[in-house]
């Protein structure tokens, strides 16, 4: 596999996505403002730093469902442990990245200890998860969280959203794992083929169970911003966020049956269907409209993709 | 044997339900309640003052055109199609505003809020909306106010200073009496009934539960509440919740309430379809095209609601008098058009009526 197929995809995606910018940028003088992009990162964050992992999760052949439900769990445990349980919310925000952190582990744990399929396993775990977060929150919301608090969901350092370094921090360090060290080479090496990588000496439970339990932890980082946005814990939050964050990873050209994708691919998705959702409602279309044109970008996409791959013979 | 061991669980779950509360409802919220008195006799309301937000330094407004964007919880179901209707009713009405409704299709706080912050981009005078959550809602609405834009709630509350008004379709003791005292003619004073919700937490319906509980047991003290169950807002899962609550309950359940447009027809489905008519009476919020099958056929005596048409009607006529600085803080009555005069309660709240109950003889005149 060389570099410049690799890059096949993801060129096309991004002239795609200039393309797009460029159309809605015509559309509405609103959208190309500084201002407005910024904010759009900021709503997309709790969805870009789940699909940096589920990028992970979906190279090696595996996918996560779980992760609506880990953010709405997390959101949850984060409001018990500082409100009924009286724990200093630094504390409590610790506690609460531990747990979804614990239940990306369980994730891992399920799928390599006893070879359960992973579109399953994290059924299974959807459910209970969101179960958990139903039952423990007893349905309260928990509210009035201190000011510095909010710094994670509405603060700005030197103009850009907060969370949206962490974002950027968390592309590259993904970016770097996946594409230039041994763990991204054994991911890749599990998707493509995974006795064939078990035989070459790839630890590949110890591997899938990292992916897993980082998939779990960026869902509990989401959740801690998200609770930060809307200052307030729900145990319906997250619900349907799995959708999204596959959308974003397969449009950005990880195929679903392993073995091939980049960060950088789930990156330029995530961008496109922010942009196309923004510019489209900025533009006077209704949300109805917006998600009858991201469900004809991604199957054109998808088709482009095919249509290169069999250019390719195979 | 199955039965005895269904029944200590019962007991243990009642019994453990009632030492964690002394009245709530399971969905009921932990504010204070004030049932209204058993014969309907009005209280006196406190006068308080204004305690809505207000938007910074907007631009003048007065008798210009304006452009309001409408982002009800979700779109596509009866009652927001309904109040929709009567928000461009008043905008045809009043000549001068564009107004436009959109909004998730689902009930759900996360996209409502990415709706609302990309109308506020966008430039719109006004933002009228009826929000999923009253907290998490509030950030977005406060940007919206910072912008300058006119905010104004309908159906369901944001926190106070997080919009200017908030038109308010009924009192929250008023429906709750409306609900509880038509059970009790339906199903006798010691009937036991179980309730379908949306969300435990869904502002409205959180209220209205904690309100009945506390309105039954002050006027129908041998009424039995047995369960509360969640159904979003989604057709499929009440009907199912409301199978679900037949089954398990059997001839103990004399009746449910329905708290939702959609909860109250999916549970009268659920009760004809069970062959329960006039064993298990609905009660509910619903509109009324929805309900009209059920009601014709006797198997629904009782929908309680206000008409959702005059709701957005109402709404649009507040947005419609802020944005001309003619309604301002402290005062105590609004003009809405066709329906005079309405009183402001609650500091930033304008009522729009009592409740209004849909029968056999009058639910024919009504389409929405």
């Amino acid at each position: 596999m060389t570099a410049s197929k690799l890059l096949r995809h993801e060129t096309i995606l991004a002239v795609l996505t200039i393309i797009a910018l460029a159309v809605l940028a015509s559309l509405s003088d609103k959208f190309f403002t500084a201002e407005n992009l910024l904010n759009q990162g900021r709503l997309m964050s709790e969805v870009g730093l789940v699909a940096l992992a589920m990028t992970f999760v979906i190279v090696t052949g595996g996918i996560d469902l779980s992760v609506g439900s880990i953010l709405g769990l997390t959101a949850i445990l984060l409001g018990v442990f500082w409100k009924n349980l009286g724990l200093p919310l630094p504390l409590a925000i610790a506690g609460a990245l531990a747990c979804g952190t614990f239940a990306g582990w369980v994730n891992g744990f399920i799928i390599t200890r006893f070879s359960v399929p992973p579109l399953i396993a994290t059924l299974a775990t959807l459910a209970l998860y969101r179960g958990l977060a139903e039952g423990i929150s007893e349905a309260r919301s928990v509210r009035g969280y201190p000011e510095w608090f909010y710094v994670f969901g509405q603060g700005e350092i030197l103009g850009v959203p907060f969370q949206l370094w962490i974002l950027g921090i968390a592309t590259v360090v993904s970016a770097v794992i996946l594409g230039l060290t041994p763990f991204g080479r054994a991911t890749y090496a599990i998707g493509a083929n995974e006795t064939a990588a078990r035989f070459s000496g790839i630890r590949v439970h110890a591997t899938k169970l990292w992916i897993y339990t980082a998939a779990g932890f960026v869902s509990a980082l989401a959740a801690v911003i998200f609770v930060s946005r809307v200052t307030t814990t729900r145990s319906d939050m997250g619900t349907g966020l799995e959708l999204d964050v596959i959308t974003g990873v397969v449009l950005g050209g990880t195929s679903i049956f392993g073995g091939r994708g980049t960060i950088i691919g789930t990156v330029l998705g995530l961008i496109l269907i922010q942009a196309l959702k923004n510019g489209l409602a900025l533009s006077g279309v209704k949300g109805d409209g917006t998600i009858v044109v991201i469900g004809l970008v991604l199957i054109g996409a998808i088709l482009i993709g095919a249509m290169f791959d069999k250019n390719r013979g195979g | 044997m199955k039965k005895m061991t269904l029944g200590a669980i019962l007991g243990l779950a009642l019994m453990s339900g009632s030492a964690l509360a002394a009245s709530a409802w399971t969905g009921g919220d932990d504010l204070p309640t004030s049932p209204l008195a058993c014969d309907g006799t009005a209280g006196a309301s406190a006068a308080m003052p204004y305690d809505g937000g207000s938007p910074t330094n907007p631009p003048d407004r007065k008798g210009k055109k304006i452009t309001v964007v409408d982002i009800p919880k979700l779109i596509g179901i009866g009652y927001f199609n309904a109040t929709t209707k009567g928000i461009l009713d008043a905008a045809a009405e009043l000549g001068n505003v564009d107004a436009k409704t959109d909004g998730p299709t689902k009930a759900n706080i996360d996209e409502q809020i990415t709706f609302i912050d990309n109308y506020i981009t966008s430039g719109v005078d006004g933002i009228l909306f009826a929000a999923n959550d009253p907290v998490a809602i509030a950030p977005v609405l406060k940007k919206a106010l910072e912008k300058g834009i006119n905010v104004v709630g309908y159906d369901a509350n944001a926190t106070p200073d997080a919009r200017q008004w908030f038109v308010n379709q009924a009192q929250f003791n008023g429906i709750a009496k409306a609900m509880v005292d038509n059970m009790a003619a339906e199903i006798g004073e010691e009937g036991s009934f179980a309730i379908v919700t949306s969300t435990f937490t869904t502002p409205n319906q959180a209220r209205w539960i904690a309100e009945m509980g506390a309105y039954a047991a002050a006027c129908h003290p041998k009424m039995k509440w047995l369960e509360t169950v969640e159904a979003q807002e989604d057709n499929n899962l009440s009907f199912n919740q409301a199978t679900t609550l037949i089954n398990k309950y059997g001839d103990e359940l004399k009746g449910i309430f329905g708290m939702t447009s959609v909860a109250t027809p999916a549970s009268a489905e659920a009760v004809t379809q069970a062959n329960k008519c006039g064993t298990i009476a609905v009660v509910g919020l619903a509109t009324p095209n929805a309900m009209k099958p059920y009601v014709e056929k006797g198997c629904v005596k009782s929908v309680v609601l206000w008409n959702p048409v005059d709701l957005g009607y109402a709404a649009m006529h507040v947005l419609r008098a802020v944005a001309d600085g003619t309604l301002v803080p402290g005062a105590t009555s609004v003009k809405a058009g066709k329906l005079g005069d309405l009183q402001i309660i609650n500091g930033s709240e304008i009522l729009l009526g009592a409740p209004y109950v849909f029968t056999k003889d009058n639910i024919g005149q009504f389409d929405f």
